[in-house]
């Protein structure tokens, strides 16, 4: 099974060169050899999980029940697509990543930013700032339970809220996972602006200053479409990643109060309940909806990074 | 606009943001210091009542940590550094040569990085076990190689592509062939990229749990986001939580020191002219 | 241009493969041969303190060569100890020996062929005198003996004697009712302690009161996945009306929906603390609160001890099992040796030792007697007579479906309601075992 975001690559025209016909052959080849071992790792890696998760998702199979093994086609789709289960986790994955990546999108930039311009103590506040997205994810997920929690934190205390229960509720809930989650990745995307900050050709900026540009202006008209490759990667990664959340979800709630996500489903019908089956078809639905937003992603930004030429 | 004023603005905004950053570290810091019979109660507070070493002689005491941060070290850094490597040529292939099947290395990469993880685990498990390569360093090595690529790929195609095309033309006008003027004019303007990629990676495998927890199963390859939930508190009710932050200080310095030192070197890379001509 | 750094990146890019190319041939290779003569076994346990350690090393003495035990320790979580044995055992794994397996995965694990069955009606008997009843119930399927009781666990009802006396009650009564319990609080203004969190813990509770009650979650069990759900009735009902009348009133602890173990006991010991429902560990942890400054002593001194609450008044209740069986793996190299250790690990003089190293109450009745456990446990006999009239969860193959379904239809508490919330359960539970619900 193949997720083709386009049809198929269309014909690659050797570029019109009549003296060196011979670098053309010879940059074709390299370009081969050169991506090969990228290609080769990636699909011998994933060939076989991901076919296999395809054919597993026709038959009914619990693994601790091998007797029980069933062909069923298509069932195992209709049952998830028609689960609430299935669509409270779908609402719960894309509250959870919509919020975080547009409040991570801006705060990442700011940052980035405020990286770029820094003077003095730069080294520490460049150092400060990534040092989030190093702490172990799992680790981050506990560090911000058990400052929410009840019996443990010090949250309720500091902004003099009693006895409210965070965990007790779906929206409160979330609000912590997505709390979470945005403190723990939003050096990743200013990390990712930063470099693409940083090859914003000056000259264009200078050029800017002297016809007279204010601020914002050099901002949206220079900075930014400069950077866009750069926005284009941060975002759909950071989009693919959102959308796969676990980590938190599994360390703060267990999934409780409705807040249990795709990735989250997924993992418990595989791993916890071996209902390989279902878990299957979880699986091969949960990749066809990244597919989708990927799509949407690149033909929305245009951006081809195949492109060789300029633009 | 004075520019000592507008720089210790900068620097201010620095600091808030240091203190947003940093502030949950000192939070984990103290809940390692808390006992863990008392950390919970009905008055909890942010710094302990009492400081206490113990939960620090239990993360040391036990082989099971200090192997963990062996294997994490091991393991991250090698697939980092082949992550690297390989992405890099495939990246500089993708961004500045013409070949066939361009769009479709990165549609694959695309798919690979969109791939559930947890549906993998049954499959990479029995492959893995048929190979003999269960519970071994390279049994982790794989798949983090596999699943750092795409971003790295992503990444640094979009670098080499802001790199301006007359940088290379002008190196082949002068002789070099495509190998040469990689090497000498695209990589060192690429040290940027590189090491931004270089830092994701090492960080995606670091952080990276539910494939350590599924293909390892002794101290022989478990990495520390793993053996965190092996940690237990006194009964098997207790929550090892305070256990787990002191872990969590001692796996952080490094990781303090490491990002110090690739923040030099982007830095460095920006200073060297990036985009002077 | 920078040509130095070119060079170097260059000449550092091949120094670098070829650095990672050594550890990565290193590390790459398995392990090497065995040694012959005693036979290595390998035992998984459920983390402790060391003492499952401490009892394979002396049974590896004890055998005189002709065993060594080795224990590997699983993840701290049940549900993560189950995840990590099934994929191994569905892979055959031969070097899964023993394993310390949690009751309800028993019928599972057996079903699936993963156990290695007992059937020389000595060894038996070796397993299973003396044993008491609640436990052993575990230990069978199919009416093989697969994994014998190595520890059992209960419940018991804690109280704060000031505050039954200020109101008036007596929780070591024969007939002390739940709603005796929530009553006596409320009056007081305080708070009980339960395990409400969505997670195994509070299936346990569920199934106590269901079983308290004379009802069962599901019947026919036997029949794998076509099993009955039988949650609604009157002991369905009796569970949902104290579940959710505790929920509703005032006598609920702020973190009701979120409550482990461990909140329990917190909410126990503080100013609010009346009543708790919690496995014995608590005793000495509380103790450990003690030395640690956490709580004052007058606060453990406070504290008393009574038989689990009854549902209904005249019905003696059934309180929870816990604990864990030993149990052989069915590709194990070395079954007569693994038998061996096994009968060594579940004897006699093995469950008082680790009982009153551990902490954990032996599944042998004569270990009560033992005068190093009563010291250890001033409530010996309450722990003894509580586990051998225990309900156990459950055994079915599909334990996992009836648990998580129960969770899922009962949680939160304040929607508990009777009959709609047994009923709900009964539907779901009955469309998730034949596969048209996700669970």
């Amino acid at each position: 099974m193949t997720a083709t975001i386009e049809a198929a690559p269309p014909p690659v025209e050797a570029p019109r060169r009549p003296k060196y016909s011979e670098r053309t052959a010879h940059e074709r080849r390299l370009g081969l050899i050169l991506s090969a071992p990228a290609f080769i790792v990636m699909v011998l890696i994933t060939a076989y999980p991901l076919g296999y998760a395809v054919v597993m998702s026709t038959y009914r199979y619990r693994l601790t029940d091998p007797a029980g093994k069933e062909f069923v086609g298509l069932a195992n789709y209709a049952t998830v697509l028609t689960d609430p289960i299935w669509w409270s986790a779908f609402s719960t994955t894309a509250i959870i990543t919509l919020v975080s990546v547009a409040i991570e999108l801006v705060l990442g930039f700011g940052f980035a930013w405020v990286m770029y311009r820094i003077i003095r103590g730069r080294g520490f506040i460049r150092t400060g700032i990534l040092i989030p997205y190093g702490i172990i994810t799992v680790v981050s997920a506990y560090i911000w339970r058990y400052a929410f929690q009840l019996d443990s934190g010090f949250i309720n205390q500091w902004f003099g809220l009693g006895d409210f229960n965070w965990f007790g509720e779906r929206w409160s809930s979330l609000f912590v996972i997505t709390f979470s989650e945005i403190w723990k990745t939003t050096p990743f995307i200013s990390l990712l602006l930063l470099a693409g900050l940083v090859q914003v050709p000056n000259e264009l900026l200078e050029a800017a200053t002297v016809d007279g540009a204010t601020s914002s202006q050099r901002l949206w008209k220079v900075v930014l479409p400069n950077m866009k490759a750069a926005i284009m990667v941060a975002l759909l990664f950071r989009t693919l990643d959102a959308w796969r959340i676990f980590d938190n979800p599994f360390i703060m709630t267990a999934g409780a109060n409705d807040t249990e996500t795709l990735s989250f489903l997924a993992y418990r019908q595989n791993v916890t309940l071996v209902n390989l089956g279902a878990g299957s078809a979880v699986s091969v639905l949960l990749f066809f909806t990244v597919v989708l937003i990927a799509f949407v992603f690149i033909k929305g930004f245009k951006t081809d990074l195949s492109q060789v030429r300029g633009d | 606009m004075g520019s000592r004023r507008s720089a210790n603005w900068w620097t201010l905004w620095g600091v808030l943001i240091l203190l947003w950053a940093l502030f949950p570290l000192l939070w984990m810091v103290s809940l390692s210091f808390k006992d863990p019979a008392t950390f919970r109660g009905s008055t909890p507070s942010f710094f302990p009542k009492e400081w206490t070493w113990k939960n620090y002689d239990t993360v040391f005491s036990d082989s099971l940590f200090t192997s963990a941060l062996r294997n994490s070290a091991g393991i991250a850094l090698i697939a980092t550094g082949l992550s690297v490597i390989v992405a890099m040529f495939a990246a500089y292939a993708i961004a500045r040569l013409d070949f066939p099947g361009k769009r479709l290395i990165l549609t694959v990469a695309l798919a690979i990085a969109m791939f559930p993880q947890a549906a993998l685990v049954g499959p990479l498990f029995n492959m893995w076990r048929g190979l003999g390569i269960y519970d071994t360093w390279i049994g982790l090595i794989i798949p983090y190689l596999t699943f750092a690529l795409p971003l790295s790929i992503w990444t640094m195609s979009a670098f080499f592509r802001q790199i301006p095309w007359e940088m290379e033309q002008a190196a082949q006008v002068d002789g070099a062939t495509a190998w040469q003027a990689f090497r000498k004019v695209i990589v060192p303007l690429a040290a940027p990229g590189v090491f931004t990629t270089a830092i994701l990676t090492f960080f995606f495998c670091w952080n990276e749990f539910l494939l350590a927890i599924s293909l390892t199963s002794t101290d022989k390859a478990r990495t520390v986001p793993a053996a965190l939930s092996f940690f237990t508190g006194a009964s098997q009710f207790e929550s090892p939580i305070t256990a787990i932050m002191a872990a969590s200080v001692v796996v952080t310095i490094p990781i303090v020191i490491l990002v110090l030192a690739f923040q030099r070197r982007i830095v460095a890379g920006l200073t060297t002219g990036a985009v002077k001509g | 241009m920078s040509a130095p750094t070119a060079l170097g990146v260059r000449r550092r890019a091949v120094v670098l493969v070829m650095a990672l190319a050594a550890p990565i041939a290193l590390f790459g290779c398995g392990d090497g041969g065995e040694s012959s003569g005693a036979a290595h076994l390998t035992w998984y346990i459920n983390p402790d303190n060391g003492s499952q350690a401490t009892l394979a090393k002396q049974c590896s003495e004890q055998s005189q060569g002709a065993f060594t035990i080795e224990t590997q320790v699983l993840p701290n979580e049940a549900d993560a100890q189950r995840e990590q044995l099934v994929r191994r055992l569905a892979a055959q794994d031969d070097s899964i020996d023993l394993m310390s397996l949690d009751p309800p995965f028993v019928a599972e694990f057996a079903n699936a062929g993963y156990l290695l069955p007992i059937t020389n009606a000595d060894d038996v008997a070796e397993f299973t005198d003396g044993v008491l009843d609640a436990p052993l119930e575990t230990a069978y399927w199919d009416d093989k003996l697969v994994a014998p009781p190595f520890w059992a666990n209960t419940q018991l009802l804690w109280y704060r004697k000031s505050v039954a006396q200020a109101a008036g009650v007596d929780p070591t009564a024969p007939d002390f009712t739940w709603d005796e319990m929530i009553t006596a609080a409320e009056d007081q203004g305080k708070r009980i302690g339960v395990q409400g969190r969505r997670y195994e813990g509070y299936m346990v509770w569920i199934n106590a009161l269901v079983v308290s009650g004379g009802g069962q979650i599901v019947e026919n069990v036997d029949q794998g996945a076509n099993a009955t759900p039988s949650m609604a009735g009157p002991a369905g009902d009796a569970a949902a009306d104290i579940v959710g009348n505790l929920a509703r009133s005032s006598a609920a602890p702020a973190d009701l929906a979120t409550a482990g173990e461990e909140e329990a006991r917190s909410t126990f010991q503080s100013d609010q603390g009346s009543f708790m429902v919690n496995w014995p560990y608590v005793y000495s942890a509380a103790q450990e609160s003690v030395t640690s400054g956490a709580i004052d002593q007058s606060v453990v001194d406070d504290i008393g001890w009574a038989r689990y609450p009854a549902v209904a008044s005249g019905q003696p209740s059934a309180p929870p099992l816990g604990g864990i069986n030993l149990a052989i793996g069915n590709f194990t190299n070395h079954p007569d040796e693994a038998l061996a250790a096994a009968k060594c690990i579940t004897s006699l003089p093995s469950n008082v030792q680790y009982m009153v190293e551990s902490g954990n109450p032996a599944a042998r009745s004569a270990a009560y007697d033992d005068p190093e456990v009563r010291q250890a446990f001033p409530m010996a006999d309450l722990i003894r007579d509580s586990i051998d009239s225990a309900g156990p969860r459950p055994i079915t193959p599909y334990y996992g479906d009836v648990s998580t379904s129960v969770q899922r239809t009962w949680h939160p508490e304040s929607s508990v309601r009777a009959p709609g919330t047994p009923e709900k359960t009964d539907t779901y539970m009955g469309e998730v075992l034949s596969g048209d619900r996700l669970l």
